[in-house]
């Protein structure tokens, strides 16, 4: 309970450092912030190209919403994927690289973590923004969902951080683990349905019955996969326009309690040894 | 004789001597053990009280273990057994500048490295035009910090620091940084602090400075307590144990 009060009394350092993120990436660029802009679009471009136009992928027809548009169903998963990557390989560093801050000055270490997700998050909502934008012109009614979008930006916020959390502290003594995370990133793209539709995991996982004799499907070892939800859920909300199934985000909540807890349980624990193991 | 303003309680602070610390997987995995080590104990049972108002001074040979009780005395380490109390705010000036973010401009930097330290929004912005005055930086306040010669990121990184106005400053020798009228400056500003009540433990190196400056200290040789008490005697006896 005081680890919670303590935190508490530190946001005002954990919107300066925030602020520190924000401002001091884009420092002497002519285009500034828009240069988060940049990433999404190029990937949005070379992915679009090759999955719909070369690939040719079944079209993807937003039930209700009638939208049929490769380019915007694939940033509705994009997006959250490249936030959650982001806070992920930059936060799994956060307190290796802020090591010499570390050892001279007391201050409670999780704001390290928490500002850089802030950071992260921001970059977030403005590549959202654009896409709300995108997606009311091309005919999604997508404004009524706002307020579960942005809940839902939130939940999946605070379960990337309780990832990062203690990837961070893990890194501390296994400095591996970074270059290990950016090669299980790439799988974990892969493996969660952001360029394809999970429609076509389901086909194949038909065509191949229970694995090894049981009754577990491919299907039910692809969903283990806590994004999986996550980019459902932000699917139907955004493109599809209807709410999302009620299983799908007990589990997504479940997840965050889990990953957010450890994280933060992580830091409790291991918070006061930090300056010497550095 | 008024309370005590820090009581530190049988302090013992181990360190692990890895002979091979094993940092990556591989070798965890391979060898099926973390690492192999030998205990160190940098302070064994130190315990003494600093009285409110009193500056206190923490004196040794290289590697006897004041650091180290200076780093505990900040919450930078946390002691093996034993523990420290405090009463009132304590603020610790370790490195000046730590935490400065070089793109940033100095008037950034400022709000930034103040909440580092512990002080609210409101507290920088009553104590803003003191800070930019005493460190003499004015004209490039909007310049980055990286821009600054060495001694105006230093001088910036202690205005800011002497400005938190802890009720316990805990300082290693950093008040020998800038030029020697910064220097006069901030002993100055260093014995107004003093006058106003609060509660001051540093570690330092010349003896001078102790006699003029400290009430009490403490001598620690070896991890061990030699002796505490009125300055003028620890230091007669720890002087005496060098000759």
């Amino acid at each position: 309970m005081s680890y919670l009060k303590e935190i508490w009394h530190s946001r005002e350092l954990l919107q300066n450092l925030t602020n520190r993120e924000v401002r001091g990436k884009y420092r002497r660029t002519a285009l500034g912030q828009l240069w988060s802009l940049a990433n999404p679009i190029a990937a949005i471009l070379i992915y679009t190209f090759i999955f719909s136009f070369i690939f040719r992928l079944p079209a993807q027809v937003g039930n209700p919403s009638g939208l049929d548009n490769y380019a915007l169903w694939l940033v509705c998963g994009l997006l959250p994927w490249l936030f959650f990557n982001r806070v992920l390989t930059l936060g799994v560093e956060s307190l290796v690289s802020n090591a010499g801050l570390i050892q001279k000055v007391y201050f409670p270490r999780i704001v390290l973590p928490l500002s850089l997700a802030n950071a992260t998050f921001f970059t977030w909502i403005l590549e959202m923004a654009v896409l709300v934008v995108a997606l009311s012109l091309l005919g999604s009614f997508v404004l009524p969902w706002l307020p579960l979008v942005a809940l839902f930006m939130v939940v999946f916020g605070l379960f990337s951080v309780g990832l990062a959390m203690m990837f961070s502290i893990i890194n501390v003594y296994f400095r591996d683990l970074s270059y290990l995370l950016t090669i299980v990133l790439q799988f974990w793209f892969y493996l969660t349905p952001i360029l394809y539709p999970v429609e076509l995991v389901e086909t194949q996982s038909n065509k191949l019955g229970g694995l090894v004799g049981t009754p577990i499907t491919l299907l039910d070892l692809y969903t283990l996969n806590p994004v999986e939800g996550f980019i459902e859920i932000f699917r139907n909300l955004l493109y599809d326009n209807r709410a999302p199934e009620l299983s799908t985000v007990l589990i997504a909540l479940g997840w965050t309690v889990l990953a957010f807890g450890a994280g933060a349980w992580m830091y409790a624990r291991k918070e006061k040894m930090l300056a010497e193991l550095l | 004789m008024s309370d005590w303003a820090v009581r530190v309680n049988d302090v013992s602070k181990r360190f692990r001597l890895y002979h091979e610390r094993n940092q990556t997987l591989k070798s965890a995995i391979l060898r099926g053990k973390t690492s192999k080590h030998e205990d160190f104990w940098a302070l064994k049972d130190i315990s003494f009280d600093v009285i409110e108002g009193h500056t206190h001074g923490l004196i040794g040979s290289n590697g006897s273990g004041k650091s180290t009780l200076l780093k505990c005395l900040a919450k930078i380490y946390w002691p093996t057994s034993g523990s420290i109390e405090y009463r009132g705010r304590m603020a610790s000036l370790l490195e000046v500048g730590s935490g400065f973010h070089l793109e940033l401009s100095g008037r950034e930097n400022i709000y930034l490295n103040g909440s580092i330290l512990g002080m609210s929004k409101k507290e920088i912005d009553s104590k803003f035009d003191e800070i930019v005055d005493f460190s003499g930086v004015e004209r490039f306040l909007d310049q980055p910090v990286k821009n600054y010669s060495s001694g105006m990121y230093v001088r910036l990184g202690f205005s800011i620091a002497i400005n938190v106005d802890p009720d316990i400053l805990v300082v290693d020798e950093v008040l020998s940084v800038g030029d020697e009228e910064f220097q006069r400056k901030s002993f100055q500003k260093f014995l107004e602090f003093k006058k106003r009540g609060k509660t001051v433990i540093l570690v330092t190196h010349t003896m001078p400075v102790v006699k003029d400056i400290c009430d009490t200290v403490t001598w620690i040789n070896n991890g061990e307590m030699m002796h505490t008490g009125p300055a003028a005697d620890v230091v007669k006896k720890y002087q005496s144990s060098i000759d």
